[in-house]
């Protein structure tokens, strides 16, 4: 049964019967795996950065309070987490504030960029001014599709509002850097390994079945469900960009 | 929860350095005193100054190495986490720009001894005969001043060395053979090679990558667990940390860690006299030596000469030609992702492990020169999502459904020779990094060979997925690899240093790292590094003293010393099922 309370128009729905679906401990197509049910068999030194994930997200030092709910409701938005059940979120914004405030670098900076710490801060006044030339309210306060409708303006390049912030600064680079990091965070997450199947760390103990997609024995096989994102959400419409040179790579040959 | 039968795996009890679960060294270490003039200071211990430091401290002489980044413990300091990793990689201010800025930092720049060899994917081809020639042959870029042939002994001894598993018979280029046979495939091999059999083109699978197949002295062999560019916890595959350093250490060189260079110092002599430094506290030191090897890469290297510009070198030292920093190259390194009905998992075996280089020639038939191999690649969560992000544009539940779908994404990566073009360089910034030194500012941009051959190569690859059964296909625009920036040629006009690295200007300051390269094919430059590397020290080695005090600039190729491999890798049991030789 749903819950009067309940705030439905957030959640994923089921296809075929158009009714929301509550919040899971666990979605993703690979129900009862558990990465973290395999720790025993990692290395100590990872099993200790991991742990230390799961359980401790670090203070936040680098946001100013009101930079924490103007981020926290753009990182709800970048990387939803609704059909995720309360206890089973997974932090986004705490690893990042961690990376500012320790004025960690990816190696690089764009010579059109600021540094990554004063992107954030101009880009978070950006999101803000956004709010209220639109909308006379804070971003956190807005309902999640005007709240959508801002950041697809970044993400398409074409802001839709507080034009003079964006002249500063690139939004096409602001977004790379800003869901760069949103992503790291999450799919840094065992759950969120869990979430798409991922084996987690694997050592010493390896993979053995490398072919054919199978599991591990301790893997889980595939049991897809089909799901909606919300109906509050434009962030799942099929819009290919094609080609895209995404400005924040790491290696890969 | 299950558990291992002896309970978790513990941390290690041992006051050694753990390089592999198998190979432990005594962390104490000659040290040298600042005062005292060493052989040789080499700038940089990665891929070349790795294999420079084993053989120059092998062959008697001092030698000391200064490493930016840390002396790595790789069973303290790695972990088997995408995010944990960060520490391997060159992560200070860089600026990058032009219309087709590079990323830095985890695509290509490492920091700590093993340099860029710790995390690379570790694929380990030869570059092919007609790379050392494009300008004659195909009227673009330039020649180098060496042909394949005096490079060739260099790369049998290396893919000995560290050592390189293959098939027995690689058909592409010179054919050759590899000493540790083929790894078995992962699924994106599976489809690489699919593609390829639809397309009636050939393919290669379990390498050439310099990842064990076998056990191999104090190194296991390759679990399988992908994690390769985070660092190999296995000691399976070969960074010049567990291949080269252990064996230099024991011959008495000093690897100083935590030692930034910023100045190369002259004396009045136009001779080099040693390097200044900064330790990890942040204090200025300067080290002697009679000689210096500067092997800081594509980036650090330019960064350093510029910074060391003096009276007599005010454009920066050794370039009296204009060239240092300029012709930086990268390759083409499109990924094309390309999703299938049934799972993939593509986390599984290391990401390297199979690829064509049916395309890699000059073909009149294309409107372009040169040519592009095709690999797996294998991007663990982050970097899928990052691809994902790019290729597609998704965000929000856009991300959180394509990732869902994670296990059935397959990725090939387009590895496309960009030439050298003079535009595309290392300059001075002026910002300033931690030490105070300026940082280096870098400028790409692809010209229309470049831009013609991307086309082509990622249409390629994406039909190659199409015929292995991809239903959806997706590629991000993106770049491998750093070469160039300080050229090697035999026109002290046009390059910074000789065929053998020692710079123009100066006589006994050389360069040894991926900046020496002229051109850079469309093979993972790792290999070639380090060949050069074993190359330019027999070369020093056959000098002797000479580098120490003459002018004389002697021009003659040295014998190839294969008793200088590290031990147990001596050259023997290649397999040879070709007989052209």
């Amino acid at each position: 049964m749903i819950k009067s309370d309940a705030n439905t128009d957030r959640w994923i729905v089921d296809p075929k019967t158009g009714r929301p679906i509550p919040p899971m401990e666990q979605p993703g197509y690979y129900p009862g795996f558990s990465t973290m049910g395999q720790k025993s068999y990692w290395d100590a030194k990872t099993r200790e950065v991991v742990e230390e994930r799961v359980h401790h997200a670090p203070p936040i030092r680098f946001f100013s309070s009101e930079e924490v709910a103007t981020m926290s409701a753009v990182a709800d938005r970048l990387i939803p987490q609704d059909d995720r059940a309360d206890g089973r979120k997974i932090p986004i914004i705490n690893g990042i504030d961690e990376r500012l405030f320790k004025e960690e670098l990816e190696g690089y900076v764009y010579e059109d960029m600021p540094i990554d710490s004063k992107a954030y801060q101009i880009g978070l006044k950006a999101i803000e001014a956004m709010a209220q030339e639109l909308y006379s309210t804070t971003f956190a306060t807005l309902d999640p599709i005007r709240q959508d409708l801002i950041l697809k303006s970044i993400h398409d390049s074409k802001p839709i509002a507080a034009k003079e912030i964006w002249s500063q600064m690139s939004p096409h680079r602001f977004w790379a850097l800003l869901l760069g990091d949103c992503a790291t965070e999450y799919y840094s997450h065992p759950w969120a390994w869990d979430e798409i199947g991922f084996g987690g760390p694997a050592y010493p103990r390896p993979y053995m079945r490398l072919e054919g997609g199978q599991p591990e024995p301790w893997e889980k096989p595939e049991r897809r469900y089909e799901w909606l994102a919300p109906f509050t959400s434009i962030s799942d419409r099929e819009e290919e960009m094609g080609g895209g040179e995404h400005p924040r790579q790491g290696g890969t040959h | 929860m299950s558990k291992p039968i002896l309970g978790k795996f513990r941390k290690p009890q041992t006051d050694k350095k753990i390089l592999g679960p198998m190979q432990r060294i005594s962390p104490e270490m000659r040290r040298f005193s600042d005062d005292e003039a060493v052989d040789y200071c080499i700038i940089g211990v990665g891929s070349a100054g790795g294999v420079l430091s084993q053989r120059l401290a092998k062959s008697g002489f001092k030698v000391v190495g200064l490493e930016a980044g840390p002396f790595w413990d790789t069973e303290r300091d790695w972990v088997s986490d995408e995010k944990g990793s960060h520490e391997l990689y060159w992560n200070d201010l860089r600026l990058t720009g032009g219309n087709n800025p590079l990323s830095l930092g985890d695509n290509n720049s490492g920091k700590g001894v093993g340099g860029g060899s710790v995390h690379w994917a570790a694929f380990a081809p030869r570059l092919h005969p007609s790379d050392f020639r494009i300008h004659t042959e195909d009227g673009v870029g330039v020649d180098w001043p060496i042909s394949y042939d005096e490079l060739k002994p260099y790369y049998a001894l290396l893919e000995r060395e560290i050592p390189v598993a293959g098939p027995a018979y690689f058909p592409w280029g010179d054919p050759h053979g590899y000493p540790y046979g083929p790894h078995p495939m992962g699924g994106v091999g599976d489809i690489l090679v699919k593609g390829c059999t639809k397309l009636g083109i050939r393919s290669c699978a379990g390498g050439p990558v310099a990842i064990l197949s076998g056990s191999h002295g104090n190194r296991p062999h390759c679990i399988y667990r992908g994690f390769c560019l985070q660092g190999c916890k296995v000691g399976a595959k070969a960074s010049t940390l567990i291949t080269h350093v252990p064996e230099a250490l024991e011959y008495g060189a000093e690897i100083r860690a935590h030692s930034m260079a910023f100045r190369i110092s002259m004396d009045k002599n136009n001779r080099t006299d040693g390097v200044f430094y900064y330790d990890s506290l942040g204090r200025e030191h300067f080290q002697r030596a009679k000689a210096v090897i500067v092997s800081g890469y594509a980036i650090e290297t330019p960064r350093l000469l510029l910074n060391s510009a003096c009276p007599g070198h005010g454009n920066g030292l050794a370039n009296s030609s204009g060239t240092v920093g300029k012709y930086l190259m990268a390759q083409a390194g499109n990924v094309v992702g390309g999703r299938f009905e049934s799972l993939v998992r593509m986390y599984k075996a290391p990401p390297a492990h199979a690829l064509t280089e049916e395309f890699y020639e000059t073909d009149p038939k294309r409107d372009f020169a040169r040519g592009f191999a095709v690999q797996t690649v294998g991007p663990l969560p982050i970097a899928f999502a990052k691809q994902m992000m790019a290729a597609k544009g998704v965000w929000g539940w856009g991300m959180r459904r394509v990732m869902m779908d994670y296990n059935h994404w397959a990725a090939l990566g387009v590895l496309g020779e960009i030439l050298p073009w003079a535009d595309n360089c290392v300059e001075l910034a002026e910002q300033k990094d931690q030490w105070g030194i300026p940082v280096a500012k870098v400028t790409f941009n692809l010209h229309d060979n470049d831009n013609k051959l991307i086309e082509f190569a990622k249409n390629k690859v994406e039909e190659l997925l199409r015929a292995a059964g991809a239903q959806d296909v997706a590629q991000e625009k993106r770049f491998a690899h750093l070469v160039g920036g300080a050229r090697m040629g035999n026109d002290p006009g046009s390059s910074v240093v000789d065929k053998f690295g020692r710079t123009h200007d100066v006589s006994n300051l050389f360069v040894c790292d991926g900046s020496i390269l002229p051109t850079q094919g469309s093979a993972n430059p790792g290999l070639t590094i380090q060949s050069l590397a074993a190359r330019t020290a027999d070369y020093l080695i056959s000098q002797g003293d000479k580098v120490f005090t003459s002018e004389q600039r002697d021009m003659t190729r040295p014998p190839v010393r294969r008793e200088l491999s590290p031990k147990g890798t001596f050259i023997h049991g290649i397999p040879r099922l070709s007989f052209a030789e």
